[in-house]
């Protein structure tokens, strides 16, 4: 048995013989992927967090959220969304709008709801700039073309279909209420000067 | 407020949420998926946490400063259920284990929310978020892999029905039980038990498994009392090694 | 927590030769201009395959390093380091899951990956392959091995590739809490009882050298360093990170009464540089080629979680399940 300094690992009770190639890993850590939006306050729009690999929606909100809002003052809701369910418009060069590369017009159907999300910086997170309603995703870009006005250039969109995002409800807002104690995952919570000082006060 | 009821009370409590919450942190750096392995450790901090807030409402009553407390008792000083000592083993069983503890911790800090004795009625209302996330992630865990292969139902039978009897060791009652519910202190393990089985079946019902009949078990006690299996102490010796070196230390 | 010293792929003359030179002057000119690279942009293949390269080894030293402060996890004295270290190693295995996904918006699923760290094929950081014996171990890696880590990562952070910088940003947020927890700790053992400051001197030895040789080394002689720096793949020179971090922090050392055993380590205060004595590198070498004291250990750890794990991954995978790369 593999002897370690880490009583964890000795329970493993790993057998010495581990060293003989190990036959081909199975292929199961390839889940889908899912796209996590969180919101830190109240009224804020959602902001892009990261990606997680989870089997289904609900798991995926699960993982989500201690991933990306476990240091949880920051966090008032979350969403996720799978990562196929989402239109990724194409990057444009800084300097160009990405919707002026949209052709066409908004047909005015307002049959189904989607969200969208703007990147204005290449380097920085995307985030929720609204809701329309239209009758595709080629039309929800129109749609977003003619509701948001635009002082700085767009370089990338996302769209969503409202009804694929699963968002924390209101009344588990609650999750991310976590004790005051909780300081202790914060750099702040760690002042040693005083100690220092006496220190080399006493080594003179 | 009768102190030695509210102390046995607290002293179960924190030492059960102690000792499973150091237990769930083995799996931190080992777990079966990247995502899955940072949301158990956070249960495991919280868990850890919460009896540390449990510790410092004692130290309030008299009792020692809390890492006094939890490193430098002997396991028949403890207070906890067997079901929380016992090694982690296979996924299986801590996940067995985390659902049915934290669908129990769920409701036990929901009934103290209402307790007569305000600290700990306020304590059990921060909390409430952590310990809806703990319930959630367990009712979504079970119901997945309760219905998958055939090989993860039958672990997690197997699982269920080792842990049922150490279960119900949970709700052991304590000598001061009716003070407890008199004083409006806690509604009492028994009604505690009532609330749990109803919400076990319910999560079990929507699984391919199958609830052990509870009527016929007999549950593990002693936990309460001080009588442990032999996985505590050693447990306890672990946990404090560093601490032991000089326990007057500062670390 | 990764050092830099990184393994790049050797790479052959033509490889840029080969690039449609019009895409390669703009990809250039975007760099040039300070903008990021994002995942759907047109890139040369060899700064796709590079970037990979760097990314996942940085992933699987966040993995790999959750090992050696995990040794500690079940024994840190006292509430405050319990939940701290708990934190920190989470925060450690957090750092990989961005990683990977970050690598994986260049192409290369996390499952390649995964495969690729157990089969012993990618490196990770070779300090982790050094073992923890006390807690003043895990103590020194929380604050310096972070610190040397932190120096790298806030180079990296200013590199050209959008989803590395984004991870990037997360992690040394993160990592300064592991600094100050580590810094924390350590000046309590240091200025303790005697048998505290024993037992912190005694780690501080035993680090030294693998500390050194976290930076990687010296790569003025590096001929891969010159493509990747203008690309900002490479954003500092091991040397110029080994450079800051001795400034950062020796002198936070030698504040807490606490020896280097090194005697040549000295400010030369006319070049304002460093200088000390030359770190093995034979040793570096043979560690990261497999006969470092924990390398066995560590990925059979590894291997281990695989195995145990596979029955609740194969459970939870959906037949019909589509991977899709993630978008940034």
């Amino acid at each position: 048995m593999l002897k370690s300094l880490d009583p964890r690992v000795n329970r493993l009770s790993i057998p010495d013989d581990f060293e003989a190639p190990m036959a081909a890993k199975e292929q199961l850590d390839q889940f889908e992927t899912y796209q996590s939006f969180i919101q830190t306050k109240e009224g804020k729009p959602f902001e892009h967090a990261g990606t997680v690999h989870a089997p289904n929606e609900e798991m995926a909100f699960l993982f989500a959220k201690e991933q990306f809002s476990r240091r949880g003052t920051f966090c008032h809701a979350l969403c996720v969304v799978k990562t196929e369910l989402i239109l990724v418009s194409e990057f444009t060069d800084n300097g160009q709008d990405v919707y002026d590369t949209f052709k066409g017009s908004y047909s005015g159907d307002t049959s189904a709801s989607f969200e969208v999300f703007h990147s204005v910086k290449r380097g920085k997170h995307h985030k929720h700039i609204g809701t329309v309603e239209a009758k595709d995703f080629e039309d929800a870009l129109l749609a977003s073309k003619e509701t948001y006005p635009r002082d700085k250039p767009v370089f990338n969109v996302w769209i969503a279909k409202s009804e694929d995002i699963l968002m924390s409800d209101e009344e588990d807002a609650d999750i991310w209420n976590t004790l005051k104690e909780k300081k202790y995952r914060d750099a702040i919570d760690y002042k040693a000067a005083d100690r220092i000082k006496a220190f080399k006060a006493e080594q003179g | 407020m009768n102190q030695n009821a509210i102390k046995d009370l607290l002293y179960k409590m924190a030492d059960d949420q102690l000792i499973l919450g150091h237990k769930n942190s083995e799996w931190t750096g080992f777990g079966p998926l990247l995502e899955e392995d940072i949301a158990f450790s956070s249960m495991a901090q919280d868990k850890v946490g919460q009896s540390w807030q449990l510790y410092k409402i004692l130290n309030e009553l008299g009792e020692s400063d809390p890492d006094t407390v939890a490193f430098m008792r002997n396991a028949e000083q403890f207070h906890n259920s067997q079901f929380v000592e016992l090694p982690n083993g296979e996924y299986d069983f801590s996940l067995i284990r985390h659902f049915l503890f934290d669908t129990a911790e769920l409701i036990r800090f929901q009934m103290l929310a209402e307790s007569s004795f305000e600290t700990l009625a306020n304590l059990a209302k921060k909390i409430k978020g952590e310990t809806k996330y703990h319930s959630m992630h367990a009712n979504i865990w079970i119901k997945q892999l309760g219905s998958a292969t055939e090989e993860s139902i039958s672990r997690l039978q197997d699982s269920l029905d080792k842990s049922m009897p150490y279960a119900l060791g949970m709700f052991e009652v304590s000598e001061f039980e009716q003070d407890l519910i008199n004083e409006g202190l806690f509604a009492g393990e028994e009604a505690l038990k009532a609330q749990w089985k109803t919400k076990v079946t319910e999560v079990i019902s929507e699984t391919s498994l199958i609830l052990p009949d509870m009527e016929s078990i007999t549950p593990v006690y002693g936990g309460r009392y001080g009588k442990h299996t032999e996985h505590l102490q050693p447990l306890l010796t672990e946990m404090s090694e560093v601490f032991n070196v000089d326990p007057t230390a500062d670390w | 927590m990764y050092g830099g010293g990184n393994v790049f792929e050797s790479m052959k003359a033509t490889a840029l030769a080969e690039e449609d030179p019009i895409k390669l002057a703009e990809f250039e000119a975007r760099i040039d201009r300070g903008e990021k690279i994002e995942p759907s942009d047109w890139m040369p293949q060899l700064y796709r395959k590079q970037l990979i390269r760097m990314i996942e080894q940085h992933g699987h030293s966040e993995i790999i390093g959750a090992l050696p402060e995990g040794t500690w996890i079940t024994r840190a004295p006292g509430f405050k380091r319990k939940l701290a270290l708990m934190a920190k190693v989470q925060d450690e295995v957090g750092h990989a899951q961005l990683l990977y996904s970050a690598a994986e918006t260049l192409g290369k699923p996390r499952e390649q990956q995964l495969e690729d760290l157990i089969s012993g094929k990618s490196k990770y950081s070779n300090i982790f392959n050094y073992p923890a014996f006390t807690w003043a171990d895990s103590c020194f890696i929380s604050w310096l091995v972070d610190a040397g880590a932190i120096v790298n990562q806030i180079a990296n952070s200013k590199g050209s590739y959008g989803p590395y910088c984004r991870a990037l940003e997360r992690i040394c947020a993160e990592e300064s809490f592991h600094l100050k927890y580590g810094h924390h700790c350590v000046i309590h053992l240091a200025t303790g009882t005697k048998t505290q400051r024993e037992m912190m001197q005694a780690a501080v030895n035993r680090w030294w050298a693998p500390m050194m040789h976290f930076f990687g080394p010296s790569d003025k002689i590096s001929v891969h360093s010159e493509i990747l720096m203008r690309w900002k793949v490479k954003m500092a020179s091991n040397d110029e990170c080994r450079q800051q971090f001795l400034d950062m922090y020796v002198p936070k050392i030698w504040e807490l009464g606490l020896t280097i055993p090194d005697e040549n380590l000295m400010k030369n205060e006319t070049t304002g540089q460093w200088e000390f004595s030359e770190p093995d590198w034979e040793e570096f070498k043979r560690v990261i080629n497999g006969d470092g004291p924990c390398n066995k250990e560590r990925i059979a750890v590894r291997r281990m979680a695989e195995e145990r794990g596979r029955w609740v991954r194969q459970a939870l995978l959906a037949p019909k399940a589509k991977y899709v790369t993630p978008l940034a």
